[in-house]
């Protein structure tokens, strides 16, 4: 092959033998250092293998403390101790269930289904029982000999230190659930941790979690803890965000005992910013409840009890707005053209149309009414007829344009977005031709199909005092980094109404003026002595019971800071009722920051 | 000629130990893979049942190449080496992120790393060479045109960035050169001059290196000159490196070491080595049995399917079961240097060798890894490893020499 010559054999032969030679040396390299490492050095590999055993532990990150707007602590965190096993160890010794059974208080089936459920793997850890007493972390610790792979993490649960409950929203906390497990994988959530359910623990979530660590362990054959692992520097976990909430604690508890055992929600917004200064829904629950472990009993009390504790009325509740619902109406008219503030009609007490008679509230009637006569006294006849004017299609275009029929896009979440009836939608739910312009009629009063949400009215109340600018309602003013201390603001998203003229504004804020402080308003029981407030009361009839009490607003009215929405489910007159909480929540706003002087002087003008 | 009917001729050549050494090494993986994901609780304990089946695409594999004659790849040699650095350079352009670096090419349902096919190419395009350069006197050119075709891929997959595939190209370099017939005292002074560098950095290994390249040069009885001319080379490699070395940055260094794949991620890799080292040694003479070794249960390394698989035989199977590998690979590499020997063409001879070199190069540097006496660079274990590319590619390598010994006596 690669020489002719004679002595190719031979070649051929040593470069063979080279090539034997070589690899021979590479094999016996192998397998000497083969028998080094397993027979000369075995034994102690050997006892090192079963010594050690290197685990990482998730290092969870202390959960976001969430405050008021001035630094007060709603919600802060305190350490509970949760018990874990290693599958490992359970399966290896003999008895282990039953003991534990017996101490955690857990039946020794029940054990063995949530260790095979969440089991990852034989060496993970997982977590038998949350919060266990010190009785019981003291017995684990005493008999930690014969619970090999038994130990307790420190953790931390939520503390609600505040006299406020602000229960809605801050939401609560609780264990994730089988498809939250699906919905975040990946995230780091393992079997019998905490998730945020409701309010901002559910909305800020990723925020105030903060990120998992881990440390590498060194554990021994029966899973204790030997050393850590010097070489495998642990990751440090990152805490979570603080959140500072626009709420403010001092109206927050004001307004939690004015609605007191009332169903109903209260809500105030900042309208230069859309801040929620408070925001109540009544019945509420104590959120230091779900701190602890939720018995079945307790969770089937907050489920299924009758007024719907969990519940926040304030943005998930609809419900007909009755007469403050006049003020969309009466814009609809207003920029449709088709009458002038002037335009006035009698009114008897009734209105007859087709076969039915439309009542007023006022049985005796309001006699001769302008619009802002109509406003101030509530007056329905004039609104049947203004409603015959205007048109359905132009009352819902406007209702629309107003913010209603839509979420607000409150940081809160599961807010609804209440209904704006128009052609399409009746036709679709009383069948074409099914209806009538009746129905119309009682549309124009608040009554019927239309349903809004409180917050959506205290958002018509902010557009009224901004001439037609709002901002996104929210609750999270500023987030806090605990590593780099650096202060993350909230961006503030606002809107202008479109179609509706500055004009317009004023004219219908004139009404609520006289609602206010007019000689025969409605909601006369909301003014306050030097600051002027402006309104419009509402007294809902619904056929489950009492009328549901109304009053939105705004103050001051020449340069409106705060608007309000007070609603008191089976309350009565919202005159009666709503108002004159109203005027307590802006009492107590403008005690605590009280108006300056030059913005006292200061003239009417749209604000920026 | 052979009768093509006749199956009893068509295997009498055929080398069964070589097989069947490879179908065990195989079977032995499949369950090394088998129990070191078997308590990973996620899809990767479904791992085995893949490598199964890149077995079977293996062997069909296989079968093509031991039934193909070899001129066939005397013939396509340019072309497949062609075709080859096209794909590396593919790579280089649209290549997907595999692991931090781009060595994939997507091809459907299944990825493809080019640079495992390239080794193949690259091996035949040598071959090929020594055929067209069978003139002696063009020995000069066949060692610059070797130098050229491998740097050429080793360069691509180095800015992929592998540098531990690209390393798998240079022992083709001397080894190959070296059965090719180029006069090994050429080789001698082109390659002991590296050898002195390494060793310059200790002044008694320089020395005893100084002596035995005397030693080799006086016994070659060369002329006086290019006697003189070695020997100053070597002593100014020894000298030059230790201080041009020295006068680098503390970081420069470790730049230089870290390129040379000397240090790669110190604190990772020594963490793996240990527990690897431990997975070994526990193992002691008998091992712990099929998924009872704690060390592989527990998943404390992060490559054990794939390049830390001998940890795993060694642990669960033993001194025993380690031997019974290298054994295995052992059987196939001398047989092979028997078969390359026995080749009846240079380049059926050639192609044989580069194969060899290529297989004892990564069990070598593999297992030698896992054992802790090799730098970690990330080498798959020849037909043992979980994965496609490097299962096809060491199944084929095995099969040329199949069709090499077989071919032995075909005229």
């Amino acid at each position: 092959m690669r020489f002719s010559s004679n002595n190719r054999k031979v070649l051929e032969t040593f470069y063979k033998n080279f090539y034997y030679l070589v690899s021979l040396l590479l094999f016996s390299i192998l397998i000497l250092r083969l028998f080094q490492l397993q027979i000369i050095h075995g034994k102690r590999y050997f006892v090192q293998s079963e010594k050690n055993r290197i685990r990482a532990i998730t290092l969870k990150p202390l959960r976001g403390r969430i405050f008021d707007r001035n630094g007060e602590m709603l919600v802060g965190n305190q350490p509970a101790y949760s018990v874990y096993a290693t599958p490992y160890e359970l399966q290896s010794w003999q008895g282990i269930y039953t003991h534990l059974a017996n101490i955690l208080k857990i039946p020794e089936d029940e054990l063995k289904t949530i260790v095979k459920k969440h089991q990852q793997g034989k060496f993970n850890p997982v977590k038998l029982k949350r919060q266990v007493n010190f009785e019981t972390l003291s017995r684990i610790n005493e008999e930690r000999l014969d619970l090999p792979g038994v130990g307790f993490w420190i953790e931390s649960k939520r503390f609600y230190p505040s006299s406020a409950r602000v229960a809605h929203v801050l939401g609560y906390l609780g264990e994730v659930s089988p498809d939250e497990l699906e919905k975040f994988k990946g995230e780091g959530y393992r079997y019998g941790d905490v998730i945020g359910k409701q309010g901002v623990e559910r909305q800020y979530e990723k925020l105030l979690r903060g990120q998992f660590g881990y440390e590498f362990v060194e554990v021994d054959a029966l899973g204790r803890e030997v050393r850590k692992v010097e070489e495998q520097k642990p990751i440090a976990p990152k805490p979570g965000m603080d959140l500072y909430l626009t709420i403010d604690v001092d109206i927050q508890t004001l307004a939690e005992s004015l609605l007191g055992s009332r169903k109903g929600s209260l809500v105030l917004l900042n309208v230069r910013n859309g801040e929620v200064l408070c925001l109540v829904s009544k019945p509420d629950f104590d959120p230091s409840v779900f701190a602890g472990i939720i018995t079945e009993k307790q969770w089937d009390y907050f489920q299924n009890h009758p007024n719907h504790p969990l519940y926040n009325r304030a943005i998930q509740s609809t419900y007909p707005p009755g007469s403050t619902y006049k003020l969309v109406l009466a814009i609809a008219a207003l920029e449709s053209g088709v009458i002038t503030p002037e335009w006035s009609i009698s009114c008897s007490g009734r209105f007859r149309f087709g076969t039915r008679n439309f009542k007023c509230w006022k049985s005796r009637g309001h006699g001769v009414v302008n619009l802002y006569q109509a406003i101030e006294q509530s007056c329905n006849v004039y609104f049947y007829q203004l409603s015959l004017k205007t048109g359905l299609s132009r009352w819902a275009d406007f209702g629309r344009k107003l913010g209603f029929g839509r979420k607000t896009g409150i940081d809160i979440g599961m807010e609804s977005e209440g209904v704006v009836p128009d052609e399409a939608y009746l036709d679709s739910h009383y069948g074409k031709g099914q209806w009538t312009e009746g129905m119309l009629l009682n549309l124009a009063v608040g009554q019927g199909d239309l349903l809004v949400t409180p917050l959506q009215m205290a958002q018509l109340a902010m557009i009224l005092a901004n001439y037609g600018k709002y901002f996104r309602p929210h609750v999270v003013k500023r987030i806090y980094e605990p590593v780099t201390r650096k202060e993350i603001p909230i961006k503030v998203d606002s809107s202008q109404v479109q179609g509706v003229s500055h004009r317009v504004y004023e004219i219908v804020r004139q009404g609520m003026w006289l609602v206010v402080n007019g000689a025969s308003g409605t909601g006369r029981a909301a003014a306050l002595q030097d600051i002027a407030v402006a309104g419009k009361t509402g007294t809902a009839q619904n056929p489950h019971g009492d009328d549901h009490a109304w009053f939105i607003g705004f103050a001051p009215f020449d340069f409106p800071r705060v608007a309000i929405v007070v609603m008191v489910e089976n309350g009565g007159s919202g005159g009666a009722v709503a108002a004159p909480i109203a005027r307590q929540i802006l009492q107590e706003y403008f005690r605590k920051y009280p108006v300056k002087l030059p913005e006292k002087m200061a003239i009417s003008l749209p604000v920026e | 000629m052979l009768d093509e009917f006749d199956l009893k001729k068509k295997f009498k050549y055929f080398d069964f130990s070589v097989f069947f050494s490879m179908i065990l090494l195989i079977g032995i993986g499949i369950a090394a893979i088998y129990s070191a994901t078997y308590s990973s609780g996620s899809a990767a304990h479904l791992n085995y049942q893949r490598q199964i089946l890149w077995a079977g695409l293996g062997l069909i594999v296989f079968a093509v190449i031991v039934f193909t004659p070899m001129r066939f790849f005397l013939a396509f040699a340019y072309v497949f080496y062609g075709v080859a650095i096209a794909s590396l350079l593919l790579v280089l352009v649209i290549g997907q992120k595999g692991s931090g670096a781009q060595r994939w090419l997507g091809l459907g349902f299944l990825h493809f790393q080019p640079s495992e096919w390239a080794k193949l190419a690259t091996i035949f395009v040598i071959a090929r060479l020594f055929t067209d350069c069978r003139d002696w006197l063009r020995q000069k050119y066949i060692i610059a045109l070797v130098f050229a075709v491998v740097l050429l891929p080793m360069l691509l997959i180095f800015k992929q960035p592998d540098l531990g595939t690209a390393l798998v190209f240079a022992p083709f370099i001397p080894s190959l050169l070296f059965w090719g017939g180029v006069s090994p005292m050429v080789l001698f002074s082109i390659f002991v001059p590296f050898l002195t560098m390494i060793a310059s950095f200790n002044f008694y290994t320089f020395f005893a290196l100084m002596i035995i390249i005397v030693m080799v040069l006086i016994l070659s009885k060369r002329e006086l000159w290019y006697l003189l001319v070695n020997i100053l080379l070597n002593i100014a490699v020894g000298i030059v490196t230790p201080f041009l070395w020295h006068s680098l940055q503390e970081y420069q260094q470790k730049r230089v070491l870290t390129f040379l794949g000397l240090v790669t991620d110190p604190k990772g890799a020594s963490y793996q080595l240990i527990q690897s080292k431990v997975a070994i040694g526990s193992g002691g003479l008998w091992g712990k049995g099929f998924l009872q070794g704690t060390q592989t249960q527990l998943r404390f390394l992060p490559e054990q399917h794939t390049d830390f698989i001998f940890s795993v035989i060694a642990e669960e199977a033993g001194f025993i079961g380690g031997m019974i590998v290298i054994v295995l690979f052992a059987i196939i590499i001398l047989r092979g240097i028997k078969i390359a020997a026995s080749a009846r063409s240079q380049f059926s001879s050639l192609v044989a060798i580069g194969m060899i070199t290529l297989l004892l190069y990564h069990v070598f540097v593999n297992i030698g890894m896992v054992m802790g006496i090799m730098p970690v660079t990330g080498l798959p274990l020849p037909l043992v490893s979980y994965g496609g590319s490097s299962m096809l590619v060491s199944m084929a390598a095995v099969a040329f020499l199949i069709n090499i010994s077989k071919r032995r006596y075909e005229y």
